[in-house]
């Protein structure tokens, strides 16, 4: 078998790929944002909650964490349709990976939490900052920036991990993959486009964070150091 | 994101299409399958054991099905031990463009689009299939399908048929057979367009939604597929396949999986004589 190359089925299903990866970045998109900020959320449960509340943000983030990304989805979609609650792929989707995100997040920003000195609580308190305000304002911020390119990193395996949100039928790109692959049999060249692709929105992805970064964090736009 | 990272990149991007391209262009020159096959000792088949009733496993989770069977029977007739490789719809055809299998016997029903990458042999089978759905759905033709949300696995005859005939129709497209059955026995959908020998199987998950045939949309004949140019090999297993319709084995194998009898007599008409 001597394989030839042909990406002549680009011409007419080239806006198939784009609409493929427009659903995969909107996907993630949102479960990145919502995903951040429950996790930030459970992460400062995790650390400043009563002990009863620690424990529910521990059994959340290690079932998450224990648990197949894809087993997570099923549930949401199979799983509470036969409770009656009907969700659409896309909807199910961006839960799942909501839930997902927000779990892995929640021991980042723990980690970056923790980091933060004890003393620095201590200052907030003596200039008379409330114990929310000192979090939000003297913890936080400083926190993320430490943990910043982990989490970024996390939001890249997310766009990444989307792909298998296909299983319940949501039409991102390797779904399109698929599709494409099964109407024109060019598995090569499909899987190879979407791979490039995927790669291109990898890089967007980490170009997106790094400036987001640089929005956030004035300290660093200023000196330009990690903290 | 500094050059250096853009950089790296580029230089992962590279490696992937060289990772991937490579094998490809190295498979060239190749000895002829059948001959392969009877050296190796061995025939690689690419079963897709998520379709009961062609292809399952049973409760030792040991594959089974009509599909297995005739994989089964056509080894022990050639002679070879019988390796199954284990497929899904859509990677049935890819499974033999990379050489990941001898043979395709997964419900692969001839169509013109797929003879135009692969070889069929003459048909073993008939394959109807139908737009089903709950006893509750009213639905006599295509057209009533329009804005209605109906289940199919990706890359099948029935996607394509349906993509092209039922434009109104909202398709939910699944990954594969259990895939599709699980999103109609948890309430999902409640019309889903698949095989007519499909439908048992999927009302036995959640009897409260069992399905039932509505709209019969084409019958296909299921064949044997192979790679393309391979005289010798599609001669023997032609030749295999008109002698196990005429002896009534393929017959047997289909009823004791299916429950019905296939129409040896059309099959056979179809092969020319």
């Amino acid at each position: 078998m001597s394989y030839k190359f042909d990406f002549a089925f680009l011409a007419d299903k080239w806006p198939d790929f784009v609409a493929g990866a427009w659903l995969t970045i909107q996907l993630t998109i949102l479960s990145i944002a919502f995903g951040f900020l429950l996790g930030t959320v459970c992460a400062v449960a995790r650390v400043y909650g009563g002990p009863l509340l620690r424990r529910l943000v521990g059994a959340y983030v290690e079932t998450i964490r224990n648990t197949p990304l894809l087993i997570q989805i099923f549930i949401v979609y199979f799983g509470f349709s036969s409770l009656g609650l009907k969700l659409s792929a896309e909807v199910s989707a961006v839960i799942a990976l909501t839930v997902n995100m927000g779990a892995y997040t929640t021991e980042i920003m723990r980690a970056g939490i923790q980091s933060i000195l004890r003393t620095q609580l201590e200052a907030a308190d003596c200039l008379g900052l409330t114990r929310f305000q000192a979090i939000l304002h003297v913890v936080l911020l400083p926190a993320m920036e430490r943990v910043y390119p982990s989490l970024a990193s996390q939001g890249v395996l997310l766009m990444l991990a989307s792909s298998i949100t296909s299983q319940i039928s949501t039409e991102e790109l390797t779904a399109t993959a698929n599709l494409v692959q099964s109407d024109t049999y060019r598995s090569f060249e499909v899987y190879m486009i979407v791979a490039v692709v995927y790669l291109v929105l990898s890089a967007l992805y980490r170009l997106g964070f790094w400036a987001i970064g640089l929005v956030l964090f004035e300290r660093r736009r200023r000196l330009g150091t990690p903290l | 994101m500094k050059t250096r990272t853009l950089l790296r990149l580029v230089a992962g991007a590279a490696f992937a299409l060289l990772s991937f391209g490579l094998p490809a262009l190295s498979v060239s020159a190749r000895a002829d399958t059948l001959d392969e096959i009877k050296k190796a000792g061995k025939i690689r088949v690419a079963i897709d054991v998520a379709i009961p009733p062609f292809g399952m496993t049973d409760d030792k989770m040991q594959p089974t099905g009509s599909d297995v069977d005739l994989a089964r029977l056509l080894a022990k007739d050639m002679g070879v031990e019988l390796e199954i490789v284990t497929t899904t719809g859509p990677t049935r055809i890819p499974m033999l463009q990379t050489n990941k299998a001898d043979i395709v016997i997964s419900t692969l029903s001839i169509t013109p689009d797929r003879a135009k990458v692969i070889d069929f042999s003459i048909p073993y089978a008939d394959h109807p299939s139908v737009v089903a759905g709950l006893k509750t759905v009213q639905i006599k033709e295509l057209s009533d399908l329009d804005g209605k949300k109906v289940a199919v696995v990706r890359g099948t005859t029935q996607d394509t048929d349906l993509t092209q005939k039922a434009k109104g129709a909202q398709l939910v497209r699944y990954e594969d057979d259990a895939t599709m059955a699980l999103a109609v026995a948890s309430g999902q959908v409640d019309i889903l367009a698949t095989a007519r020998s499909l439908l048992p199987a999927i009302s036995k998950k959640n009897p409260a939604r069992t399905v039932e045939p509505k709209i019969t949309m084409q019958t296909n004949y299921l064949a044997i597929g192979m790679r393309k140019d391979e005289p010798k090999l599609l001669a023997w297993v032609n030749d295999w396949v008109k002698t196990n319709l005429k002896n009534g084995k393929l017959a047997a194998i289909y009823k004791q999986y299916h429950g019905v009898d296939i129409p040896t007599e059309d099959l056979l008409s179809k092969a020319g004589g």
